[in-house]
């Protein structure tokens, strides 16, 4: 299965070596390496008995599988060469998630207000292009909407202020 | 023939309260202003406006939302032609002959074109989907476990199949989507599967999370990645209306679009995307002038345009049938459905015929609704794509943030989501669709169920698969499918069309 063969990968950036197409290789060792979780935490889940399915049966069934499919993607990573791995971007992803993480860790005890005004805030950050009183004006206006129509249009039980 | 119309008028009555047509009307107005902000396909705008539905009845809610699906599909051709941006995946074709419109001036008629087109093929496929549904569901009514699960099966190889890409890596994402959607109590015995003991995990992981985390928010970060230069057509546009003989040369176009695309609907797996693809290369192959393609043929845009929505519609057949979703789009239904206690499949024809005949209904005063509102709005979509993109993504972020908490009000909810988008970065990144995955998350509990009961009904002979007719055949279809997209030749082939 010659998959990789899809892209013809730019001859420069090529990678020489052992691993010929570094995404794919990677990409399925790390589906087995979930796999492999999955199947060691439904291990203690009971399995079938006769002909009926436990509940350990079905998902130890699909982890075996997708073990299969991720080694055998993994090895035409090996064969067939390919694009060589993406850089991950750090501040994008970075900011990005922690706007998000500080969303659910303050909507609760802060209230909508402050949490969706500063999450949106860290989340204005995350591109290099930030302007600082731009960011906040829209942050600020994008606030007002959310709660004009998640809470007073959508009735959304949410609360605003801290308690 | 009488029943079909008694149903369709049915469904009117229902679609036509002003309650439903004004929840059409903002679902399709909303659909296309999110639609046209590029960067944001059907499948992250259904999930960022999930929450704007909660509070809705279901008719309203599915009516609203099936707005916002067609009116995304429609924003999208407009970025297609106007900055040669495809909104969404299905439009990609639309740039090549309707930005060349554009360049020319000629912007207005190919967005004309376009809505005309679309308004066509929405009109035809609401009957199709109108006249296919009972017989489909009474088929739906003899399938026993076993042919639901070879289904399911055939379903989901449709979709490796017509996906874009590597067939083994997306079978990997099915797989993976099937892994995740194990995760949570087992239905029939209710024990905790893959939870570790934390009580969120308990009911498994949330359809929302998962859609927002790996559509919504890792395409933000793939979007802050990359550089943002439009150049959007400065002419203003003028003389909206195609010429006579714009019409004439787009008229059979428009005909043989809605044909392939409600075909091509109807199977599971790729949808619009390919309907557009397929409607194209047909275009070019029976042109007597092919050379003109690429440079500006009404053509160009009329069948991909009609087709793409022609498929989008019949995509609802299965759903609403069978109660399988065929691509990602009708996952998120599916999903939406089940918010609002909903479960899609051959019942809802017969338990709940306002909220099917309603919907069904509501599409074609939805394209209506789009065919009058697009073409004198066009002046505003396009101011709107000058907003530039770090101004939007805090605002996709914040919906989807208050959308994802508000579902159970759980912090937990967002954390995951949050993971997810990770997730979402890295299988861009190393090049595997998500689109499988996430039908095989929507799919993973039906196929375990049907799988254990045929498996207890046939005690334990795994040939029932085989020995059963329809079942046997399905399996079949699925194998050859399977084995014709993986031999070389055809291979090559379909990764032209994919290329072109």
């Amino acid at each position: 299965m010659a998959e990789g063969a899809g892209q013809p990968a730019d001859k420069k950036s090529q990678p020489t070596g052992f691993i010929r197409n570094p995404q794919d290789f990677w990409g399925g060792v790390a589906l087995v390496a979930f796999a492999v979780f999955t199947l060691w935490a439904s291990g203690d889940l009971p399995g079938m008995r006769g002909f009926a399915f436990g509940p350990g049966t079905a998902p130890r069934l699909f982890s075996w599988l997708l073990v299969a499919t991720g080694a055998a993607v993994a090895i035409n990573g090996l064969i067939v060469a390919g694009p060589p791995l993406e850089k991950w971007g750090i501040r994008a992803p970075v900011l990005f998630i922690a706007s998000v993480v500080f969303f659910g860790a303050t909507v609760r005890p802060l209230g909508l207000i402050i949490s969706a005004f500063f999450t949106l805030m860290i989340a204005s950050t995350a591109t290099r292009e930030v302007r600082w009183i731009e960011a906040a004006i829209w942050s600020a206006a994008l606030t007002a909407f959310c709660v004009g129509l998640f809470v007073y249009g959508l009735n959304l039980p949410l609360q605003l202020w801290p308690r | 023939m009488m029943e079909l119309l008694n149903n369709l008028w049915f469904g009117i009555s229902v679609a036509a309260t002003p309650q439903n047509l004004l929840l059409c009307l903002v679902g399709a107005l909303v659909g296309t202003l999110i639609g046209v902000l590029p960067g944001i396909g059907p499948v992250a705008t259904i999930a960022m406006l999930l929450p704007i539905t909660y509070g809705l009845p279901p008719v309203g809610a599915l009516i609203m939302l099936a707005g916002i699906y067609y009116g995304a599909m429609y924003g999208g051709s407009t970025t297609a032609i106007l900055v040669n941006i495809p909104g969404e995946s299905a439009s990609v074709v639309t740039t090549l002959d309707g930005f060349q419109m554009a360049l020319q001036g000629r912007a207005g008629p190919a967005l004309a074109i376009a809505a005309i087109g679309s308004f066509f093929a929405g009109c035809v496929a609401t009957v199709i989907i109108a006249a296919a549904a009972a017989p489909l569901t009474s088929i739906a009514l003899l399938f026993g476990p076993a042919e639901y699960f070879s289904l399911m099966v055939l379903g989901l190889i449709f979709a490796v199949v017509l996906a874009k890409g590597s067939v083994l890596k997306a079978i990997c994402m099915i797989l993976f989507g099937l892994v995740l959607s194990m995760v949570g109590s087992d239905l029939e015995t209710g024990a905790g599967r893959m939870n570790f003991n934390i009580p969120e995990l308990a009911d498994g992981i949330g359809f929302v999370v998962i859609a927002m985390g790996v559509f919504g928010f890792a395409e933000v970060l793939r979007n802050l990645e990359v550089e943002h230069n439009r150049s959007i057509v400065q002419e203003k546009i003028t003389g909206l209306m195609p010429t006579r003989a714009d019409l004439e040369a787009a008229a059979p176009a428009v005909g043989r679009g809605t044909i392939l695309g409600s075909i091509l609907g109807i199977l599971p797996g790729g949808g619009s995307v390919i309907a557009a693809f397929a409607a194209y290369t047909l275009e070019k192959k029976i042109s007597k002038y092919p050379q003109r393609f690429g440079r500006g043929a009404i053509e160009g845009v009329a069948g991909p345009e009609t087709a793409n929505n022609a498929a989008s519609q019949t995509s609802f057949i299965p759903l609403l049938t069978l109660g399988i979703p065929p691509n990602a789009v009708m996952a998120l239904m599916v999903g939406a459905m089940t918010i609002h206690g909903i479960v899609p499949g051959p019942q809802v024809m017969t338990k709940q015929p306002e909220l099917f005949w309603g919907m069904i209904a509501s599409m074609w005063f939805g394209n209506l609704m789009l065919l009058v509102i697009n073409l004198p709005l066009v002046g505003l979509w396009v101011r709107l794509l000058r907003v530039p993109y770090r101004m939007l993504y805090p605002m996709i972020l914040i919906f989807c943030c208050i959308g994802v908490y508000s579902i159970n009000n759980a912090p937990a909810d967002v954390y995951m989501t949050a993971a997810f988008a990770l997730v979402g970065y890295w299988l861009v990144k190393h090049d595997f669709e998500p689109a499988p995955m996430l039908l095989g998350f929507v799919l993973g509990p039906l196929m375990e169920e049907n799988l254990r009961r045929a498996m207890l009904i046939a005690r334990g002979d795994w040939t029932v698969f085989l020995t059963r007719p329809i079942s046997g055949a399905l399996i079949a279809l699925s194998t050859i499918l399977l084995v014709i997209a993986v031999l070389p030749m055809i291979r090559k082939r379909r990764d032209e069309v994919f290329v072109e």
